[in-house]
């Protein structure tokens, strides 16, 4: 495939031709990039000096004012990991087949596309009381890890979808006929060729859902909840990053303080997530040639 | 395809018996939930670890919601005591409050400020821009200067509640976050009216910060008179519970009520209610 074709090139060539003189223009992207700059440099200015090995690893004292946020980043792995270990196997298996088995146009597909961009734009607080009613409630997984993990997984299972599916649907055609011509299966060529070739695609879409999870407040205050001891089982409850900056914030007089620091080190982790994100598209396009964009 | 499935079984199989044995929990100790009030929630977390620490059997996990939250799941037998940050309504009399803690909201002005008492009227009308000016009260502090705190304060929330008043009805000149921001701004404006939590007030004005406390509907703003509950502008934090309690949660309501919590509450700017 030529360059030329690739639509994030023929984007850039376009952008060199704008008149940079227009102050209008100019204004708006500095205004963005000034906003955005801000916004790190205060978190970074106010963080950056609790950032230290006794704050990442310690246990919260006096609400979190004193000590440091160790149980929290536990608790907060475990979630995630819970979430991506249950979202995609699910997810993998609906995009192999809306992408695969199912014709493009069919009804089916079209009802499933709408559910699933219902489901994206649902408010997470919507997926909380659901969690909160269904695994913490009706399953009896109560205020825990699991409930909380489960929860998230649902919420960003329409993202993986999303971008697997895409991802699938840009490996070329030729791949498939070739695997048909060598007597291979259609599960053979599925497993063996379409899903290693789409599997950067995947792992961007991973860390777009990951990056989404490790943001989430409102659909984990009512299933993994607020305790913010080290957690010794799935089932029991556990405060995350994002809860631990709200409470600190909201609730407690002084807290503003580890408040930043917990702040930073979300930030710093969205940031190299992203960057990671960013890195496996470059690479993929290279080895590849083919095109992806990511849909949210 | 065979050695594929093996491999795919060696991954598996232990990853499932991790995560069988990982969701056993252990079974050898007392469990307490309590959920509600997010403003009660960290200082109840901090008295649960206190009371932790000395009872080795007992663990407290808390949840938070907010008081209605905390109040439904008592009654559903969802949670073994509900945390409600207000006084019980009267629907809820089938309900025992333990009040553990008082909150009181502090009017504060300059220390130069002539004006040493103001009714709630006064203040709704200062608030709302009625009246404007430090004369309407005996005082040449000329026009006054609304200080209001930012949204999603607790501060503000009994500010509102106390004095029936809504947001879109406050015009204030400056707004503010923490306690401490409110208490510097008065002190830095001769002309300025604020309110922050009581025990800071008191503890600044105390300590030589150029603040002074307005008594509000005649009844000074003391700690005492927050304890002893004469003080208007109180907000009560409750442990509440239905019907009998089991030893266990008894034992955790006494010890929330006792002198052992003192110190824990100080840091929050609460005070326990005299009894």
């Amino acid at each position: 495939m030529s360059e030329a074709s690739q639509p994030l090139l023929a984007h850039r060539s376009a952008l060199r031709r704008v008149d940079w003189s227009a102050p209008a223009v100019c204004a708006i992207p500095v205004a963005v990039v000034a906003v955005m700059a801000w916004m790190l440099g205060e978190i970074a200015w106010l963080g950056a000096d609790k950032l230290s090995w006794t704050f990442l690893t310690e246990a919260p004292r006096n609400a979190g004012r004193e000590g440091g946020i160790g149980p929290i980043i536990a608790s907060t792995g475990l979630i995630v990991g819970i979430c991506l270990a249950t979202a995609l196997p699910l997810a993998v298996a609906t995009s192999v087949l809306i992408a695969e088995y199912l014709p493009a146009h069919s009804r089916t597909v079209r009802v499933m596309r709408t559910l699933l961009d219902v489901l994206a734009a649902v408010p997470s607080i919507v997926f909380g009381v659901f969690g909160y009613a269904f695994f913490a409630l009706a399953l009896g997984f109560g205020f825990s890890i699991l409930s909380g993990g489960l929860t998230l997984a649902t919420m960003i299972l329409p993202i993986l979808i999303g971008s697997i599916e895409q991802s699938l649907r840009a490996v070329p055609l030729d791949m498939r006929i070739a695997g048909a011509g060598l007597g291979m299966t259609r599960p053979a060529v599925i497993a063996r060729v379409l899903l290693p070739l789409a599997s950067p695609g995947i792992l961007a879409g991973t860390l777009l859902g990951l990056g989404r999870a490790l943001a989430e407040t409102a659909a984990l205050v009512f299933t993994s909840g607020y305790v913010a001891r080290m957690p010794e089982s799935l089932l029991d409850s556990g405060r995350t990053l994002s809860i631990h900056v709200f409470d600190l914030s909201m609730n407690v007089p002084g807290g503003s303080g580890p408040a930043a620091g917990t702040t930073l080190l979300l930030v710093l982790l969205l940031l190299v997530l992203n960057g990671a994100l960013l890195w496996l598209i470059a690479i993929w396009r290279r080895r590849t040639g083919m095109s992806f964009t990511l849909t949210p | 395809m065979l050695g594929y499935r093996i491999k795919l079984a060696a991954v598996a199989l232990p990853l499932l018996a991790l995560t069988v044995s990982a969701i056993q929990a252990k079974a050898d100790e007392t469990r307490l939930l309590l959920t509600g009030s997010s403003t009660i929630a960290p200082i109840a977390e901090e008295i649960a670890h206190l009371y932790e620490e000395k009872n080795q059997d007992v663990r407290i996990d808390i949840q938070t919601g907010g008081s209605t939250k905390g109040v439904i799941d008592q009654r559903r037998g969802l949670n073994d005591i509900a945390m409600v940050s207000r006084r019980l309504k009267p629907s809820e009399s089938d309900l025992t409050a333990h009040t553990f803690a008082l909150d009181g909201l502090a009017m504060i002005v300059h220390e130069d400020n002539a004006v040493e008492d103001l009714s709630s009227d006064d203040i709704r009308a200062i608030y709302t821009r009625k009246k404007t000016d430090w004369s309407d009260f005996g005082d040449d502090g000329g026009e006054i200067i609304i200080i209001n705190k930012s949204e999603g304060r607790a501060t503000l929330d009994l500010f509102l509640d106390h004095f029936g008043l809504i947001p879109p009805d406050i015009k204030p000149h400056m707004v503010i976050g923490e306690n401490e921001q409110g208490i510097k701004a008065v002190a830095g404006n001769r002309s300025a009216i604020g309110y922050v939590a009581i025990s800071t007030a008191f503890y600044d004005a105390e300590h030589g910060v150029a603040i002074k406390l307005v008594g509000l509907d005649g009844v000074l703003a003391t700690v005492e008179n927050v304890a002893n509950g004469s003080y208007p502008a109180i907000r009560q934090l409750n442990l509440v519970t239905a019907g009998e309690v089991s030893k266990t949660t008894q034992a955790f309501l006494d010890f929330a009520q006792s002198e052992a919590v003192h110190e824990i509450l100080d840091t929050f700017h609460v005070v326990a209610p005299s009894r």
